[in-house]
């Protein structure tokens, strides 16, 4: 845990100073715009990876019946969602001064809207059963089940129609062309650093919670 | 295990006949908000594609999540104990799933007589259209069925199975409508294939994940 934090500052520093200092290609419309890419991504990014990590202590906790995953489970889906409307508000600001609007009817952009959705009722699920082991266990079961239904959201059906946002009809992650190197150097320490934050945020919640037990 | 799901399937279909009420109710909720859209769209009627294909499984989902939310409710609470002893999880699930199937059919096809009667239909291939209601109240039935017993359990039912199903059948919700509008057009396998395909997987996904969450929620 001690060097998680270590490496997250360090990257999250350099992300900071790089991405706001370090030279990027000049596009057209882009202009500097194109440093929101640094921190909209890996927003996304975080996310996913957050969400997994939620679905996996549910699935954990349904197996073994500890229930400390099920403590686990919403803290990583509560920073996971914190962590998806701070990608959706920068998102909206890039689109603000690139597309020309705040919100478009963009299939990834009402995949991710969504996916918030299904979160946010996964919460209110949580708020609405008062016994513990009752609320742990189906709110595990209905979290295995929407994660699994968030994957075609946001990674199939978007890839299926024209979108907005680049490489879509193919796979991005495999697209070389997508992206220049001068904003690889900035971007992949900035997905790691943002996910290393992301574990850090939630281990720290989920301590808080522990002790307060 | 084929015996028992269809036991208790007939035991489901013939309460319902008996009572009556309950199936005629959601038929006539799906009648009456389609002669509401009707009535709505006022003389002219619907002119667009676009718009006739949402409406009609915009009217279908909420017929579905009514009728669905009802599956597991009129099992009384003894009645949970009396089957924890005689049937094992996985069965009850696909009875569940196999009765809201059939239900979700006939409720399909009625709606679609009417509406067609009333706001008319553009639909050109009517044996693709046939085939796309049958496989679409699989999926629906395949994905809120769990939803139903989550919502089930918590006993707060209206409000909580809406809000759970409608962001976790909106995939679903958009491949039945994407193939729908191919499916009035001039129809071709071409275009239909990936989504199909998309829709079988997310069959096999919801499928298989209510078997092994049913088992786990089931476990009082």
């Amino acid at each position: 845990m001690k060097w998680i934090k270590i490496i997250c500052v360090f990257l999250l520093g350099y992300v900071t100073i790089a991405g706001f200092l370090l030279d990027v290609p000049a596009l057209p419309i882009l202009n500097e715009a194109i440093r929101v890419l640094f921190f909209h991504v890996p927003m996304w990014f975080t996310m996913i990876f957050l969400l997994f990590m939620s679905a996996i202590n549910s699935y954990y906790y349904i197996s073994k019946g500890r229930i400390n995953y099920d403590i686990k489970s919403n803290e990583y889906a509560n920073v996971g969602v914190f962590f998806g409307m701070l990608g959706i508000i920068s998102g909206m600001l890039w689109a603000k001064f690139t597309w020309g609007t705040y919100w478009t009817n963009d299939p990834k952009l009402n995949g991710s809207a969504l996916g918030l959705l299904i979160y946010f009722s996964y919460f209110i699920l949580r708020g609405s059963i008062k016994d513990e082991l009752k609320k742990a266990k189906i709110s595990s079961v209905y979290n295995i089940f929407a994660f699994a239904m968030l994957i075609p959201l946001i990674f199939i059906l978007p890839r299926m129609t024209d979108s907005l946002h680049p490489g879509n009809g193919g796979n991005p992650g495999f697209n070389v062309y997508d992206m220049n190197s001068q904003l690889r150097i900035v971007f992949y320490p900035s997905v790691i650093g943002f996910i290393l934050l992301g574990i850090w945020i939630t281990n720290m919640r989920v301590r808080i919670k522990f002790l307060n037990k | 295990m084929l015996k028992k799901i269809f036991i208790i399937v007939s035991k489901d279909l013939k309460i319902d006949f008996s009572q009556g009420h309950l199936f005629f109710s959601v038929a006539l909720y799906l009648v009456s908000s389609i002669f509401v859209v009707y009535l709505s769209f006022g003389p002219v009627g619907i002119k667009d594609l676009s718009t006739w294909v949402s409406l009609f499984w915009v009217l279908i989902l909420f017929g579905s999540i009514t009728s669905i939310s009802n599956s597991f409710l009129h099992e009384s609470k003894k009645r949970d104990y009396y089957y924890y002893f005689l049937l094992s999880s996985t069965e009850l699930i696909f009875s569940k799933l196999l009765y809201n199937f059939l239900y979700l059919i006939i409720l399909c096809f009625i709606a679609f007589g009417f509406y067609s009667l009333l706001i008319g239909s553009f639909i050109e291939s009517y044996l693709f259209f046939y085939f796309i209601l049958v496989v679409g109240s699989l999926s629906i039935s395949n994905c809120l069925t769990l939803v139903s017993a989550i919502s089930y359990q918590v006993r707060n039912n209206s409000t909580i199975m809406s809000v759970l199903s409608f962001p976790i059948i909106l995939p679903i919700l958009l491949i039945l409508i994407k193939i729908t509008k191919i499916s009035a057009l001039n129809f071709s396998w071409n275009l239909v294939q990936d989504d199909i395909y998309l829709l079988i997987l997310l069959n096999v996904i919801t499928l298989s994940l209510s078997k092994i969450l049913f088992s786990y929620l089931w476990r009082n």
